[in-house]
């Protein structure tokens, strides 16, 4: 790598043992994160996004969960080969993590005072005096009003909406380079969610915090993230700017995915098209693209061949993997053409393409 | 709390009223004259008299029950058709031995199922999780009858490592103040005598001991595990924090909360299986007091054993609850 | 969101139905087939008891106090009795006054359990209230109680037995009927205006019985154990020569000093029975339970 990421995700593979086999959850993810950068995910439930994140902190429910392949570096230093003592050091202080449910991530005997003061304490050695008072200022931080006497609150006293507040200001206790939200606001009212999102906004961006932000809601990507990368079938499918991926999707699975969301400009026409069939078993080693038997514009050869992502022009130039001027790349043989976005199908095209 | 308190005190009232009911009815119903069925063997045309206007069977119903119920919370819980004797001062002097015994069970069963039940779960479908399920399939499966006459065979008769018979060393003299000897001797200063009450109390406890080891070690296998898969261990994990204070904090302090319920539950059944592990070690308990109540059909005497057992099991989980609630904040509020 | 839009990956698996799931899924659960294995041996010994038994099992056919030989396979008691025969006689009591009491104790806690649940109100009240009594009596000492009352007998320690399980079955039946109340389905068929006891007994009783059948296959050993329990105390049947296991026991611990060999062939015969009915009971648990289906 000429300059170094933040953190670098490299050929990550994931694998469950399960009874029926070993679920072959993550397939070989690669992607970089920059200082500051938000990186969207997107993609249906059990695509890989979740497990990846848990893979890069090493918290893979054991024993199913192995990392079978590929590195994870943050900062140049290699995360997947860490002694758990040395991991445990990076979780919480430099990558810390959200989850989806606020109702179930909190302890609910403890109260938050403890929950945050442990966080604090489990990194730096401070008195329980000042690392109270930091949990103050942090509660503070996420609006939540009279942090003092709240301190002493348990989790059930909390709505769901503050909860996930709370779960903000332990995440962010440490000030981490990276904050992994994963599905952050799924499970919060619709009008509390865009505060949530709004405040996390804030304070990253406040922080320089770079942040993962993984949601199958591809509206709330749209607001937040830098970048996307869309997964299928536990790999990424096609990654660009958030700009460049809304505006010309090229893989068949996004395209699909953006036309399944409901728009208010009414842009696609106004009709929600759900994508036909469902996911791969992931038990089966996947052969050939995994996208194959939902694909309108699959050819003979995506039966057989795994395409690997590529610049969508043919690889002008080098492939800038972060940024604003990240590389827009997709897995794809056959991408769909920009005119046909709109129609959701595959047009005959001039020149007889690869149909 | 208080609150709290109140309203499970208050539930208990109904059920010691439908205890009383039934326990009244009990020396009713019996077939035939009540004073043949209730005095039997030991019937004399006195006795006859002063039983019935003992019970007051002579009487309407209702007011044999209110009689019943106003000397019963008054403390007179009948007295023995065998010998006259009262049944409250015997049972104090009983009961003793099988607290004793019923302490020893319980600290068998708690000291050894958690840690077991702990360590299946943290290895699920390993071997030493195998063999901890047979070990608790294997205590829920045997009586404790047989399981002490085991012990007595393998530990007393063919090693004679420990006393098979009684609480104490017959010859021991001591002042027996509470009647509890684990207390009784540490008073007295006789430390020789306390290791020897130990040894008589270890067989016994593990035979009375053994299902509810079993089950506090299945609950706290199935509870650890349970816990361990919420997503506030992974947030703590997440966190950064030591897997000790994972373990002690996050999980422990959650799994606690169904283990403490179901030890409270296991005291009903020490107070009957005590009945079955006296009379295995001739253990000078209400128990073997009861089934020489049962050989000489002394129904008043089984009739306030019940109720005085029923109440204990009662007031021990009402006591269990109110722990249930400190542990649980979710309660401790409402 | 679009997650409605798409089909959820977890309906991938295709089932079966619950039963020949179940079915499939207890053949390859190990312990509960050793369980299995366990209470045939049980019921073979009890149904068959006459055709295999090489003795008269109240009949007096060798010296007192024999030790296993070829002849008498457990050797034989005090009186001379064959051991063996007795065990296997003994399992013929044990199997039909457990089964018995758990039938009976059944039907008395599903009766209790589907009025309670099936209609609620008052009347739910009430049978919990009288529930809550007979559990805070220890079981044993229920069945002490009411055996003592009774006079000795396979019927009455087949009624005691019943009695004291019973409302553990109601508790039971009543905790999955008030949840099943709430099912997407069960008020499904309310809309469309099905009675209360059709909605109850079509839709609701079916889907409460799974949890009722593994209790009922773990109260057997239990009441095996009872039953001994109850024998051991001198409550066993009226006739003191009957080849009850619990009874046996108390014969054999006079000679547990010299003959420790009858102790534990009767004993071992008890913890086989309750072993089976155990193991059956866990694996019918894990593989009636669609939730832990994998």
């Amino acid at each position: 790598m000429s300059d170094q990421h933040l953190l670098e995700v490299r050929d990550l593979v994931v694998r469950f043992r399960t009874h029926d086999g070993a679920v072959h959850a993550v397939n070989g993810v690669s992607f970089d994160l920059a200082a500051g950068e938000t990186l969207g995910v997107a993609g249906e439930s059990g695509c890989g996004k979740s497990v990846t994140n848990l893979a890069i902190v090493g918290l893979l429910p054991k024993p199913a969960g192995r990392v079978e392949g590929g590195s994870v570096k943050l900062q140049g230093r290699e995360l997947t080969t860490l002694k758990e003592e040395e991991l445990r050091q990076v979780r919480g202080s430099e990558i810390a993590m959200i989850f989806q449910d606020p109702m179930t991530s909190l302890n609910p005997v403890l109260r938050i005072e403890e929950q945050l003061v442990e966080t604090i304490q489990a990194h730096r050695e401070v008195t329980k005096e000042a690392a109270r008072a930091r949990a103050i200022d942090l509660l503070a931080a996420v609006g939540v009003a009279n942090p003092e006497s709240r301190l002493r609150s348990y989790p059930h006293e909390f709505s769901g909406g503050m909860r996930q507040r709370v779960m903000i200001a332990m995440a962010l206790a440490l000030e981490p380079r990276v904050l992994i939200a994963d599905e952050p606001t799924t499970a919060l009212d619709v009008t509390i969610q865009a505060q949530v999102l709004d405040l996390l906004r804030r304070l990253t961006e406040e922080r320089g915090t770079a942040t993962i932000l993984v949601t199958h809601d591809l509206g709330v990507l749209a607001g937040m993230a830098d970048r996307v990368n869309v997964m299928y079938a536990g790999a990424v499918i096609e990654s660009g700017t958030t700009d460049d991926l809304f505006a010309k999707p090229r893989h068949p699975y996004t395209v699909g995915l953006l036309r399944s969301i409901p728009r208010l400009d009414g842009e696609t026409g106004g009709k929600l098209v759900p994508i036909e069939g469902r996911p791969p078993d992931l038990i089966e080693a996947p052969v050939g693209c995994s996208f194959y038997a939902r694909c309108a514009w699959r050819t003979d050869r995506c039966a057989t061949e795994t395409p690997a992502l590529a610049p969508i022009d043919g690889g002008k130039g080098p492939i800038v993997t972060s940024g604003p001027a990240a590389t827009h790349v997709v897995a794809c043989f056959n991408p769909v053409a920009p005119a046909e976005v709109a129609e959701g199908r595959p047009l005959p095209r001039a020149g007889g393409a690869t149909q | 709390m208080g609150r709290y308190i109140v309203r499970r005190l208050l539930a208990a009232i109904p059920v010691l009223i439908g205890l009383s009911i039934l326990l009244f009815a009990y020396i009713r119903i019996l077939p035939g004259d009540p004073c043949v069925a209730i005095l039997g063997q030991h019937r004399t045309p006195e006795a006859c008299a002063a039983l019935i206007s003992n019970l007051g069977l002579d009487r309407p119903l209702w007011e044999q029950y209110i009689t019943y119920l106003l000397k019963t919370l008054s403390g007179d819980l009948g007295s023995s058709v065998v010998n006259s004797q009262p049944f409250l001062a015997e049972f104090l002097t009983r009961f003793p031995g099988t607290v004793e015994l019923t302490f020893g069970a319980l600290l068998f069963a708690i000291g050894v199922g958690i840690p077991l039940g702990r360590l299946a779960a943290r290895k699920v479908g390993g071997w030493v999780d195998g063999l901890i399920t047979g070990v608790s399939l294997f205590g829920v499966s045997i009586p404790v009858f047989v399981l002490g006459l085991a012990l007595v065979v393998i530990f007393g008769v063919i090693l004679g490592w420990l006393p098979t018979q009684g609480r104490i060393d017959a010859r021991a003299r001591f002042d027996a103040t509470s009647g509890i000897l684990l207390i009784d001797t540490l008073l007295a200063g006789r430390l020789d005598l306390f290791v020897d009450v130990v040894r008589h109390l270890i067989l016994p406890s593990i035979a009375l001991g053994s299902i509810p080891l079993a089950i506090i070690a299945r609950i706290t296998r199935a509870s650890v595990i349970e816990v361990a898969n919420e997503d506030y261990v992974r947030t703590a994990r997440s966190k950064g924090l030591k897997e000790k204070t994972v373990d002690s904090r996050h999980v422990m302090r959650n799994a606690w909360l169904p283990v403490t319920t179901v030890v409270g539950l296991q005291v009903g059944g020490l107070l009957g299986g005590a009945v079955l592990t006296e009379t295995v070690f001739v253990w000078n308990g209400v128990g073997r007091w009861v089934v020489d109540a049962i050989q000489n059909h002394d129904y008043p005497i089984v009739q306030s054993t019940i109720l005085v057992f029923a109440v204990i099991f009662l007031v021990v989980n009402l006591v269990v609850d109110v722990g249930y609630a400190l542990l649980n904040p979710k309660i401790r509020y409402q | 969101m679009f997650r409605a839009a798409l089909v959820d990956p977890q309906s991938a698996r295709v089932s079966r139905g619950l039963w020949s799931d179940a079915a499939r899924r207890l053949r390859r659960n190990r312990p509960a087939l050793v369980g299995l294995f366990c209470i045939t041996l049980f019921a073979l010994a009890a149904i068959l008891a006459p055709v295999i038994a090489p003795f008269d099992p109240y009949e007096m056919n060798g010296s007192s106090l024999d030790a296993p030989s070829l002849t008498h396979l457990f050797g034989t008691d005090l009186l001379g009795r064959d051991i063996f025969s007795r065990v296997l006689y003994g399992a013929q009591i044990s199997l039909f006054v457990g089964v018995g009491a758990v039938v009976l104790a059944l039907l008395i806690g599903g009766v209790l359990g589907a009025v309670a649940g099936g209609f609620g109100g008052r009347i739910d009240g009430i049978i919990m209230r009288a529930t809550d009594v007979f559990l805070s009596i220890p079981s044993i000492l229920l069945a002490i109680g009411i055996v003592t009352a009774l006079g000795r007998g396979m019927a009455q320690l087949m009624f005691a037995i019943a009695v004291s399980y019973a409302p553990t079955f109601a508790r039971l039946l009543r905790g999955s009927l008030l949840a099943l109340r709430e099912a997407d389905y069960v008020v499904a068929a309310r809309t469309i205006g099905a009675s209360r006891m059709r909605i109850l007994v079509r839709h609701m009783l079916p889907n409460a019985l799974t949890p009722l059948i593994v209790q009922a296959t773990l109260v057997l050993a239990t009441a095996i154990i009872d039953i001994a329990g109850l024998g051991f105390l001198g409550l066993g049947p009226a006739d003191p020569r009957t080849p009850e296991w619990g009874t046996m026991l108390v014969d054999a611990r006079r000679f547990m000093q010299t003959a420790p060999h009858i102790v534990v062939f009767i004993g071992g015969a008890i913890v086989i029975s309750a072993i089976g009915f155990n193991l059956l009971g866990d694996g019918l648990r894990e593989s009636l339970d669609p939730k832990l289906k994998r």
